[in-house]
């Protein structure tokens, strides 16, 4: 068992911006009255989360300066916190580039190493209490098609994909995707696999309902959230078409000694409690040039990325070779995350 | 170990992945800690400390895998040359040799200086299959090749006299590092995406010009198994990661596998 206890001791400090504005009091005055009752509060404000991390602006809107300052305060806590030395990288959106994600459906095998590949590069909070994974693997039924079954069947019941037939007299109906499959070997048989993370949009529904505008989209195509600005309306949640988002409904447990000290402002730097969190592209690791975790470990290679705006890419070749499709295109997200087969 | 929600009957089998793994998965940074890259059993990695509290691998603590690359160039070789003009003749590609992965217990090395050298044991001269003699317990796989559905041979991939050498179509040696040589020439099509960068795994940068280490055929698929039976699959199956925790409240996840469709009257889906 992973150890749980690391971060479960923080009772009375204030880990979020929306803690501190209602421990504050009241929400209307506390941009006027914050450091006074800062001051007078009779519950010591968390140790080390500083008053001008609680004031500081939406990262968006920061001059490079006051970036600069808002990383080296992270930079200090978290080194404190964890007991080695954590770095956060603010590296801005890059230019020329435009990133795009392929996989390939036909070759997933299913095996969930992606998933915690992402939980071991972008300190996700792990455990039984709070454990949050950014990608997730669903098990498709293989459907089975005969004749008999074409003319014979009536109505489906309630759940279920429909294989076949037509909108009176459904062939088959095989199973709606499944989380929790655990068999001893993939891949199985009569099955196969499609792995969903956050799909980047280019219109992203997210980014529409946010009412404090702290996630929003990079010009190469990343959309990234500023922790400190999330209220944890969870607005943002109920949008994602593709249930990419997830919510730290408590404190993360991430333990000190499998803490990923390498980090990003807008990535993988460690999470508070109340504010919602998604896959970034690995936003520390691809503004530097490398590939995301999930494309690394993938045993089968079925995962691909690179840069749209480069017709020699990888990520152009799969577009220009491979059939490809979008989930849910219907919806006009245009995801920069892409589903092929050979 | 994550054994809890296994099924009942599955138990035993966990507990017993729990006594054989635990020595080597236990606990991170042991310096024996050995876990697999693709392949199960030929693609070993031991965990080491390449920087100070900086592994050169972390491995999954059930199923030995190795799930994230600390430096994803240690222990690797320059590509060498290929024969065609691709993207990667301008980048620095690099591979993970195959050869000390192969030849661990120096039976390749032995065996070719020893005996087999083309004068001692003579080369044969038909190329009819027939049962091997000798070495049986030294070659797997070798009684029962499971690739090119009974048209090809030993000596088509391996060759003649050189035993630690795969063969080209001219008679020239490839080495064990360099398979994509062997197999493309079968297998053209695959060798063509693989260059191209679409078939199999890379690591390492993804921007132009930058380093990046390419997986070679026989770290995915075993050569002389890559059919899998009835599976006709390159690539064997695995042990998957755990599933991730059922909801607060939710005992299992049997709704997941009822088919409430015409077919089966809500039955469990096994
Ligand atoms: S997939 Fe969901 S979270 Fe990701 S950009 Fe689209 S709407 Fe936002
Ligand atoms: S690591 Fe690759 S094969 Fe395994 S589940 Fe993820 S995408 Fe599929």
């Amino acid at each position: 068992m992973p150890k749980q206890d690391s971060s479960k001791t923080k009772d009375n400090k204030l880990t979020s911006r929306r803690d501190f504005l209602r421990s504050a009091g009241n929400y209307t005055v506390a941009s006027l009255s914050g450091a006074a009752m800062l001051l007078s509060d009779p519950k010591p404000a968390k140790a080390n989360v500083t008053w001008e991390e609680h004031f500081q602006k939406n990262y968006r809107l920061m001059t490079d300066e006051e970036k600069q300052q808002a990383i080296e305060r992270l930079e200090t806590r978290y080194t404190e916190e964890y007991g080695k030395p954590v770095t956060v990288d603010g590296s801005p959106s890059m230019e020329g580039v435009l990133f795009g994600y392929a996989l390939n459906i036909q070759k997933c095998i299913g095996c969930r190493r992606c998933v915690k590949a992402c939980v071991a590069e972008n300190n996700q909070s792990r455990g039984d209490e709070q454990q949050i994974e950014w990608i997730r693997v669903l098990r498709m039924e293989k459907g089975k098609f005969s004749e008999a079954d074409r003319d014979q069947h009536g109505y489906p019941e309630s759940f279920g994909v429909q294989v076949g037939g037509n909108a009176y007299k459904p062939a088959g109906v095989v199973l709606e995707g499944q989380h929790y499959y655990e068999p001893d070997q993939v891949p199985e048989k009569d099955a196969f696999y499609f792995p969903m993370q956050c799909m980047q949009c280019e219109k992203p529904p997210c980014v529409k309902v946010c009412p404090v505008r702290t996630t929003y989209r990079d010009p190469d195509g990343i959309v990234v959230i500023d922790y400190n600005w999330c209220i944890g309306c969870r607005m943002c949640i109920g949008a994602c078409p593709y249930w990419a988002r997830r919510f730290n409904w408590g404190e993360p447990n991430l333990p000190k000694e499998e803490m990923n000290p390498v980090t990003h402002y807008l990535g993988n730097r460690p999470r508070m409690k109340g504010v919602v969190e998604k896959c970034s592209f690995c936003v520390q690791r691809t503004r530097k040039g490398r590939w995301t975790a999930c494309v690394e470990v993938c045993p089968v290679g079925a995962r691909k990325f690179g840069n749209l705006l480069d017709p020699n890419s990888e990520i152009r070749k799969v577009l220009a070779k491979k059939k490809v499709f979008r989930l849910r295109a219907d919806l006009n997200t245009y995801p920069k995350f892409f589903y092929y087969m050979d | 170990m994550t054994c809890y929600r296994f099924p009942q009957t599955l138990f035993g089998l966990c507990l017993l992945l729990f006594l054989i793994t635990t020595p080597l998965h236990g606990t991170e940074n042991q310096t024996d800690q050995e876990c697999f890259e693709s392949r199960d059993g030929m693609s070993q990695v031991k965990v080491e400390e390449i920087s100070p509290g900086l592994v050169n691998v972390k491995c999954s603590s059930t199923t030995g895998g190795v799930l994230w690359w600390g430096d994803p160039f240690a222990g690797t070789i320059p590509m060498g040359d290929m024969d065609i003009e691709a993207d990667y003749s301008t980048e620095e590609a690099v591979v993970k040799p195959r050869e000390p992965e192969l030849d661990k217990n120096k039976m390749l090395t032995i065996c070719s200086m020893a005996c087999h050298d083309g004068n001692y044991v003579p080369i044969p001269h038909s190329k009819s299959p027939r049962r091997l003699k000798m070495h049986l317990d030294t070659v797997p796989d070798a009684l029962n090749l499971k690739h090119g559905k009974g048209n090809i041979w030993c000596l088509d991939c391996h060759h003649l006299v050189e035993r630690t050498k795969l063969i080209d179509n001219f008679g020239y040696s490839i080495s064990f590092n360099q398979p994509q040589k062997l197999c493309g020439k079968c297998h053209g099509q695959v060798y063509r995406s693989w260059r191209d960068g679409l078939h199999g795994k890379r690591i390492g940068m993804w921007d132009k010009g930058g380093k990046k280490r390419w997986w070679v055929c026989t770290e995915c698929h075993n050569p002389h198994d890559v059919e899998q039976e009835e599976r006709n699959s390159g690539f064997a199956q695995l042990r998957p990661e755990p599933a991730p925790n059922l909801p607060k409240g939710m005992d299992n996840a049997n709704h997941e596998r009822m088919h409430h469709g015409p077919h089966s009257g809500g039955n469990a889906h096994e």
